[in-house]
């Protein structure tokens, strides 16, 4: 009798622990997505890295003026801009990372970027259709501070890159 | 922390090895534990917390569901345990990939961001589900001991690249084991097997897949033969990836006293494909068969149901690779395979001389591997037209010539090592006298040849660290 109702009790409990869980489970999920949205890596180590894997010679920086020309964004509002396009003018290949000082600014710069992309699909599509594959196949990622963008047609090496740093 | 770290081989294993040996018995499994948590979140301290959530979430089910069994409300129980579990791998794992088709089916642009995978989630996960099924069946009781139950999950052996272990197979020994200098030995053997086969015969294949696949996708055009090079590399990489990593975990196991079953068992020598996935990855092959295919009727059912069984298996065990589309159609390939050998092909190959039936198996298997190392199903197609000639530069080129002769000593080791007859050269027990203590210096110096690779050779990545 007594044993029964201990088994009672312990069923009772358990299955309160267990909803318990799965609601800090869900907590966590949030909180594992938001932290990892918000994950800190410096610009410059980010930037070494990936300048580090570009030794094509035919890319060429254009960080200092790139965001402004083909964007239309300032470079100085963000923490850190790195740009890196073709010296080509038949290819499309280009390498974009770029850290924003706040998360506000993430939307208005991916829409830019994905907006340029099309654009040059466009533009591309009936001369050079291998570059407009490789701007179907661009590598867009949204990482904590970080946008990162790869046209090239080693774009799954950079984002392995980007992906290993963050 | 990967086992082919020195990290791992010269500080992880020695410390956590001398104090599981000098402590008392009734803290082994505390420092097992401790040390496993430790490996896991080396590389990604933030997982731990979902790590150590699921454990606790599986440790109630499970005695949720060996206390209901009584009043029969198990069944309930069993099935939220279960959602749970794939709502959190499913999150983790194939969020990114489900947005991705429905914003390609429905052409909506739906934004999301790109999660880690946290490591060893799909093995994990798989591990907890077996143990809450078999607590359903009445297979086993479910453990009252957290501790036993977190090693259980959490052990760092077979934690990140498996081998899947029922918990039925291992109830016993995570009360009770018993370690000893014999088992000590043939685990530090396995050990060193399993890590050559990795970074020596693994590693550098690995470099000549590598370099035609990174051509391939430059757009430089190769000749049909180079194409098959790379494949078949890729071949030998995966396996001796992976089943170098699985003996390095039963060789760590058995060091800590633990009886883990193989993983593989010279998949390469098979004369059929329903052979070959007897002996690949055999883990994971008998958790599907456990607990997705018996339970959907297996072939106790009509000619179509079975059918369906063996496709809805082999979907899966596709999409828990990876969350591509790729993975899902190299299951499917498997399952139809299967299908054709059973009802049709079975008996043809029967019937053919023994060579035929495995150049019919290893070119089924080095086509389905295209599947695994393409980035998507178009790349895939691409390589595969490649292989034929469409798109292709020529039969054949002098460079070929130069990288097979160029490479023949690893060629040649790569295919002796899927064979039993390189594990039997090295089979201690098989000798007597003097030969035995050969046989260690060989060990040895095999050890000592594969840190010297690892100096010198900073390639070495983990192809099943993604699943």
């Amino acid at each position: 009798m007594r044993k029964e109702s201990n088994d009672v009790l312990n069923s009772r409990m358990t299955c309160i622990c267990k909803y318990f869980l799965i609601l800090f489970i869900v907590l966590y999920i949030i909180f594992v997505y938001s932290y990892t949205s918000t994950k800190d890596v410096p610009f410059d180590k980010a930037e070494k890295a990936l300048k580090n894997s570009i030794n094509d010679e035919n890319m060429l920086d254009v960080s200092s003026r790139g965001l402004k020309r083909y964007y239309g964004f300032n470079t100085a509002e963000y923490e850190g801009v790195m740009m890196y396009i073709s010296n080509n003018g038949m290819s499309a290949e280009e390498i974009l990372l770029i850290k924003v000082n706040d998360d506000t600014q993430i939307n208005e710069l991916e829409e830019a970027i994905r907006q340029r992309i099309k654009n040059r699909i466009n533009d591309f599509k009936n001369y050079a259709p291998d570059q407009a594959e490789l701007l179907k196949n661009a590598e867009i990622i949204i990482k904590g501070k970080y946008i990162f963008v790869a046209v090239s047609k080693n774009a799954g090496t950079y984002k392995k890159i980007f992906l290993q740093l963050l | 922390m990967v086992f082919s770290s020195f990290t791992f081989i010269f500080t992880f294993l020695p410390i956590t090895l001398i104090l599981y040996y000098i402590l008392p018995r009734n803290v082994k499994n505390i420092i097992l534990l401790i040390s496993s948590l430790v490996f896991y979140a080396w590389g990604e301290p933030i997982y731990i917390g979902l790590m150590i959530l699921s454990i606790l979430f599986n440790y109630f089910c499970g005695k949720d569901i060996y206390y209901k069994k009584k009043n029969s409300k198990a069944t309930i129980s069993i099935v939220i345990a279960i959602i749970v579990n794939l709502f959190i791998l499913g999150f983790f794992k194939y969020y990114g990939f489900l947005i991705d088709t429905i914003n390609a089916l429905v052409k909506t642009e739906i934004k999301y961001r790109q999660l880690e995978l946290p490591i060893g989630i799909s093995f994990y996960t798989f591990q907890a589900i077996s143990y809450l099924i078999d607590v359903y069946r009445g297979e086993v009781k479910a453990q009252k001991n957290i501790l036993n139950f977190a090693l259980y999950i959490a052990m760092f052996p077979q934690l990140i690249a498996g081998p899947i272990v029922r918990y039925v197979d291992i109830e016993q020994q995570l009360k009770w084991r018993e370690e000893s200098f014999q088992k000590f030995g043939e685990g530090t053997r396995y050990f060193i097997v399993g890590l050559s086969k990795k970074v020596i015969l693994g590693n550098s294949i690995g470099k000549i897949f590598e370099s035609v696949n990174q051509n391939f996708n430059s757009g430089i055009k190769m000749s049909v033969v180079m194409m098959w090079i790379g494949a078949i590399a890729y071949t030998l990489q995966i396996y001796f990836d992976f089943s170098g990593y699985s003996d390095m975990a039963v060789g760590l196991g058995k060091m800590f006293g633990f009886d883990l079953k193989k993983n593989f068992d010279y998949p390469y020598i098979s004369k059929s494909v329903t052979e070959f996935w007897r002996r690949w990855h055999i883990s994971l092959g008998t958790w599907f068969r456990e607990y997705v295919y018996i339970p959907l009727g297996g072939n106790r059912v009509s000619l179509k149901k079975h059918i369906r069984n063996l496709l809805i298996v082999w979907m899966l065990t596709g999409l828990w690779h990876g969350a591509q589309w790729n993975f899902v159609f190299w299951g499917i390939y498997y399952g139809v395979l299967l299908i054709v050998e059973k009802y049709y092909l079975k008996q043809y190959l029967e019937r053919i001389p023994s060579g035929m039936q495995h150049f019919y198996t290893m070119l089924m298997v080095v086509i389905g591997w295209v599947f695994f190392f393409s980035e998507n199903m178009r790349s895939s197609l691409r390589y595969l037209e490649a292989m034929i000639g469409i798109g292709s530069k020529g039969l054949i080129h002098t460079e070929d010539c130069f990288v097979v002769l160029s490479n023949w000593g690893l060629w040649l080791a790569g295919i002796i090592c899927c064979t039993s007859l390189g594990a039997g050269i090295l089979e201690r027990n098989g000798y007597k006298g003097y030969k035995k203590w050969i046989t260690d210096i060989v060990y040895m110096i095999l050890l000592v040849m594969t840190i010297s690779w690892l100096i010198t050779d900073s390639f070495n990545p983990f192809l099943y660290f993604r699943f």
